[in-house]
């Protein structure tokens, strides 16, 4: 084939450049292919799961009580007629508030000192990483150690130091300060990962944006107000939606702390207690549907309002 | 590139494609097909394995081949959770899987696993009238005239209490009424040997209703009759009388406020164990010799007893709280799975459980053998702490509940557990949390 040349220097088919015929390109099935496994997985694992989940929130589903039966919205009556499950709401909402806040703020901080290079940084950011890779329980029985009014650490320095003369009790107690406590705990494991989303989005802000700022008298804290913080949106908004997503299903630190008691029980150990203790699997169905709803709002929200494309 | 070239890197492609595809079905398949349930094999006892699933830590690796070797059955043991060996169980009974061939019939679930044939029923493999007369708390594996489970051990609630702590304090004779029993604990606490002497765990979780349950018993109390109708809401009743004595002890200090987030087993291993407290009212058979006696986990070794629970007017009623073992229905070989049971509920396989043939025999932390002629064997080897009290105590064990747990029993212990945690806690009265369980127990009772 003999290709000719164009003005512009470009090669074109022979026939002078006439506009050919488009043919249309076979498509090509490897990607489809390739992608497939992952696609079947996740169709199977959640999205089937998931339909039927929906589907079967509006059934009595009881194996104590059969026939499986249409109830329409009776799950989602009987669970806001339940005052464990009501409690269980207000408590869970004060996990996601207080984590998310938490969590965001101290991944913040902790991104912005581990930004820039120093001796140890790699060494503090593997200590760092260790309250995420521990399992929720085990975080749980390390706590109780702390919080526990007969033997607790925090009593053992708050009497050494004359800040209390007799050991308190911290949870069960009062609601507020035991959701708070708790949710504590759950900082200390979420926040690791925050902090690497949010490391992540800072390693991508240029050195030269940094340096003009400050040839143009930025101090320090005016860049982190103003370059740092919106630069680092992105990385925030997957930050906290991962924490809304973690407080929200919130089970292993209230569950070992403060067992099923109402001042701290979360939605999720309701799901738990609905479904597998009282095998009323339409009620826990209708439960975990609204969770899946209020994450995916909430997390919509976040994302309105945090997120901004950031191009460098 | 010529055309040749293009089609077989095309075939290449599109092969690649399929045997990921291809791959990633059989994965499923795989997946799927691994939840049989029982087939044909069924019936065989002979040169298969089954899976053997407890709460619990596994016989010595010898025993198994012991067992292996006579009846050629390879033993798969998992030792789960509790907490997720329930989920399992239920998981995998409503999707009608295969779990285990051998699995954990808590004595609280039989009301519910019996209503719902989740378990074949023990009496079509194993004789089990010829068990019951050295059995005490097979009773409460039965349901509906079937027998679900088979008890493998004997945890039932006992009184411990501290010897030296009582000695310390002026008291040489230990008390058989809860009113002796109670002005003994002030002693203790009035001459400073203990700041808060009494033990029980006031945690949300199902300790706290079990120490319920016992504590009725002893003031004379059933917790629900026949028809699931609450017998504890008139406040002369053992159930109120009960939780009013534990509250207010809490309240007097006699049990530190703490307690409040204490389970059972923290307070078992850290408060008495550790010499913090003087008695634990409702504590576990076994724990004198598998914890209080063991110096790696006790600074009060040679010091615990097993006292005969105080109730009213003399010694209470001790209630049964046993560890069982049943067969899913969902099994792959049933018969093999009865013919195990047998073999690890037998009298002489209790007694090597127990430490009664030697260390090297022993399942780790397992509490008292159910059948009291093992028991017996064992306090006559001497083998067993305090087997003198356990065994008179054994034989006159009761069911918490007579007629057998509710099938709703999870969904009432809840109620239970949480509304005398808050009683305890200060969130709300007695008075108010009696009222709240006996309205929990009416309402799943009447079917609501």
């Amino acid at each position: 084939m003999t290709l000719g040349l164009r003005a512009d220097g470009r090669l074109v088919p022979p026939g002078g450049g006439r506009p050919a015929v488009r043919r249309r390109r076979a498509a090509d099935p490897l990607p489809y292919l390739l992608v497939s496994p992952l696609a079947i997985f996740i169709i199977g694992l959640a999205l089937i799961p998931a339909v039927f989940t929906i589907g079967a929130a509006f059934f009595r589903v009881d194996e104590l009580d059969p026939p499986t039966r249409f109830i329409g919205l009776g799950n989602f009556v009987r669970l806001f007629q339940d005052d464990a499950i009501t409690s269980s709401i207000g408590n869970t909402a004060l996990y996601v508030l207080i984590g998310v806040v938490l969590s965001t703020v101290l991944g913040i901080l902790f991104a912005v000192i581990l930004q820039k290079p120093f001796l140890g940084r790699s060494a503090l950011i593997a200590v760092l990483i260790l309250p995420w890779a521990l399992p929720g329980v085990v975080e749980g029985i390390i706590w109780v150690n702390i919080w526990d009014g007969n033997t607790g650490l925090l009593n053992s320095v708050l009497t050494t130091l004359h800040v209390i003369d007799h050991y308190q009790v911290f949870l069960g107690q009062n609601q507020l300060l035991t959701v708070f406590l708790t949710e504590v705990v759950q900082v200390w494991q979420i926040t690791p990962l925050s902090t690497l989303l949010i490391l992540a989005g800072l390693q991508n802000i240029p050195a030269e944006i940094y340096e003009s700022a400050s040839i143009d008298g930025a101090s320090p804290w005016g860049a982190f107000w103003r370059l740092t913080l919106p630069l680092a949106r992105p990385g925030i908004t997957v930050a906290m939606v991962q924490a809304v997503i973690a407080t929200l299903n919130v089970f292993d630190q209230p569950f070992v702390l403060n067992g099923a008691a109402a001042t701290g029980s979360s939605v999720t150990m309701q799901t738990y207690f609905v479904t597998f203790q009282n095998l009323d699997f339409g009620e826990g169905y209708a439960l975990s549907l609204l969770i899946t709803i209020a994450t995916l709002v909430i997390s919509f929200i976040v994302l309105k309002l945090v997120y901004r494309p950031v191009e460098f | 590139m010529n055309s040749m070239t293009r089609r077989t890197s095309r075939r290449l492609r599109i092969a690649a494609g399929l045997t990921t595809l291809v791959a990633t079905g059989a994965a499923l398949t795989g997946c799927a097909s691994s939840g049989s349930g029982s087939g044909g094999d069924a019936d065989k006892t002979s040169g298969v394995t089954i899976s053997v699933v407890l709460a619990y830590d596994p016989p010595p690796k010898a025993t198994l081949e012991e067992f292996k070797k006579e009846t050629g059955i390879t033993v798969k043991w998992s030792n789960v959770d509790w907490d997720s060996l329930q989920t399992k169980i239920a998981a995998a009974a409503t999707a009608k899987t295969y779990f285990a061939d051998a699995t954990d019939v808590d004595w609280s679930r039989v009301g519910q696993l019996g209503k719902l044939g989740w378990f074949h029923p023990m009496d079509d493999y194993v004789d089990v009238a010829s068990m019951k007369s050295d059995m005490p708390q097979l009773a409460s594996f039965q349901d509906g005239g079937k027998t679900v489970g088979i008890p493998f051990d004997a945890s039932f609630m006992v009184t411990t209490a501290n010897q030296k702590m009582f000695q310390d304090a002026g008291i040489s004779t230990m008390p058989t009424t809860i009113d002796d029993y109670t002005a003994d604990l002030k002693q203790i606490q009035n001459k400073g040997v203990s700041e808060h002497p009494l033990n029980i765990p006031f945690a949300a979780a199902e300790g706290l209703s079990t120490a319920w349950y016992q504590t009725t018993a002893a003031f004379g109390g059933t917790i629900l009759d026949s028809k699931g109708k609450p017998q504890f809401t008139s406040k002369d009743s053992g159930g109120y009388r009960a939780a009013s004595w534990m509250v207010q002890s809490l309240k007097d200090g006699l049990i530190a406020p703490a307690n409040i987030n204490v389970s059972d087993s923290q307070g078992a291993q850290t408060l008495m164990a550790k010499g913090v407290v003087a008695s634990t009212y409702s504590d576990y058979s076994g724990d004198v010799g598998a914890l209080y006696n063991v110096a790696s986990s006790s600074t009060v070794t040679g010091q615990t007893v097993y006292i005969p629970t105080p109730g009213v007017d003399g010694p209470g009623p001790n209630l049964t709280n046993a560890d069982g073992i049943g067969i899913p229905m969902t099994a792959k070989y049933p018969k093999a799975a009865a013919k195990f049971i047998q073999w690890f509920t037998s009298r002489q396989k209790q007694i090597d459980f127990a430490g009664g043939s030697g260390k090297d025999k022993v399942i780790l932390g397992y509490a008292l053998p159910s059948r009291v002629s093992a028991v017996d064997a064992l306090n006559e080897k001497g083998t067993l702490d305090g087997g003198e009290v356990l065994a008179s105590l054994l034989k006159k064990s009761k069911p918490v509940f007579p007629d057998g747990a509710p099938s709703w029993y999870p969904e009432f212990s809840r109620a239970v557990y949480t509304n005398l945690h808050a009683a305890a806690a200060g969130t709300m009265t007695v008075d108010q949390a009696i009222k709240k369980i006996g309205d929990t127990a009416n309402q799943l009772a009447s079917g609501s």
